[in-house]
């Protein structure tokens, strides 16, 4: 199967999830798939599990959804330790594993040959692990998952290959304003601080 | 850290609004971990290795949290990657607390090196910081390391010396 056939799949069942996605393909196929001020395209390669986690702690009522990576999620193995231990019921860190650097040319990772990424999230402490190797298990899998109040970890086994989708326009600082400015609304809650006014203190003396 | 100063850090982080910190210890910092823990006004959350706690506070500022991070100057440097990416690119604050190992006062020649980087790494990657010792001057620095992070939508740090770590 492929990543983009799995996010075309999931796209309609989403609602106000929130998405972190990861550096690569995934985040101009996720564009692609669903625009939505909701997504956060993460520029970093390795913290998007991370970054989730702290988004899904800081929003315990909200679903939060991760589009992770088998190259970014092996710079970041002590992520899952923490997330397990953290246990975010409204998390679900979907890996499209791969196999190889796809971004960097397509160089092997260690999922190609010895690791097990699921094994190692069991082994983290999560305990709901789907493994899934066609679009209608990960459909099923991912579904599961977002009706369940409890953590959830899904290894897709993907091929190598992007769909076929424009690159999307994310600068970074511009898709925090948005995201931030989005949470703010449907939160009722600032963020972003109001620098005070000193006109009217002026205008008193 | 002697518990006096552990209590005025957290007193001040909360008055400062921090509500969420990501710690990795260390033995100068085991006082103030644990009274981390056992706030009730503050989501602590234990990571593995610091530059996963850049990443979980950015996302945390973004589900509007007020993040802060403690941690020594080995891990500072760790994280110079995430903090260029994750924080200063998009602009995310986050306060940190870093252990200054290897600065006046340090006995352990491992961590000489350590220490006359640590200073010269914030200025090259643009973060503002204040050194601190003395239990008066915590407060006033925490607020204020506070006050620039959200204003200028970037992480801020203090460096802790060994007066305030031992």
């Amino acid at each position: 199967m492929k990543r983009f056939d799995c996010l075309k799949a999931i796209a309609p069942h989403f609602q106000d999830e929130l998405v972190v996605t990861n550096l690569g393909g995934v985040r101009h196929e996720w564009y692609a798939a669903r625009t939505h001020p909701g997504n956060y395209h993460l520029q970093n390669l390795g913290l998007t599990s991370s970054v989730g986690l702290g988004l899904a702690l800081a929003l315990p009522h909200r679903k939060v959804v991760v589009f992770d990576g088998d190259g970014s999620l092996l710079l970041n193995l002590g992520s899952l330790a923490t997330i397990a231990n953290q246990h975010p019921g409204n998390l679900i860190h979907v890996v499209f594993d791969n196999s190889c650097y796809e971004s960097s040319r397509g160089a092997p990772t260690a999922t190609a040959r010895s690791t097990d990424l699921a094994a190692i999230a069991r082994g983290a402490g999560f305990a709901n692990v789907i493994f899934t190797q066609n679009v209608k298990e990960f459909e099923a899998g991912f579904l599961q998952a977002l009706k369940s109040s409890d953590l959830h970890f899904i290894l897709a086994k993907v091929e190598p290959g992007a769909g076929k989708v424009p690159p999307a326009p994310l600068d970074s600082t511009e898709n925090k304003y948005s995201f931030v400015r989005y949470i703010e609304k449907t939160e009722k809650i600032e963020i972003l601080v109001s620098p005070p006014s000193r006109a009217s203190e002026i205008q008193e003396k | 850290m002697q518990p006096k100063i552990a209590t005025e850090i957290v007193n001040s982080l909360k008055e400062a609004g921090i509500d969420f910190v990501a710690s990795l210890t260390e033995a100068n910092l085991h006082e103030l971990v644990m009274l981390l823990e056992k706030d009730p006004g503050i989501r602590h959350v234990p990571v593995t290795r610091e530059e996963e706690g850049v990443g979980i506070c950015a996302g945390a500022y973004l589900g509007g949290k007020r993040p802060a991070m403690v941690m020594m100057n080995a891990g500072f440097l760790l994280s110079t990657n995430a903090l260029a990416t994750a924080c200063i690119q998009p602009g995310i604050p986050i306060l940190m607390l870093i252990g200054h190992s290897g600065g006046f006062g340090e006995e352990n020649p491992s961590h000489a090196t350590l220490g006359m980087i640590t200073e010269p790494v914030l200025q090259a990657i643009h973060i503002v910081y204040e050194k601190v010792g003395r239990l008066e001057d915590i407060r006033p620095t925490i607020l204020e390391a506070q006050t620039l992070a959200r204003s200028s939508r970037r992480p801020t740090a203090i460096l802790l010396n060994k007066e305030a770590l031992r």
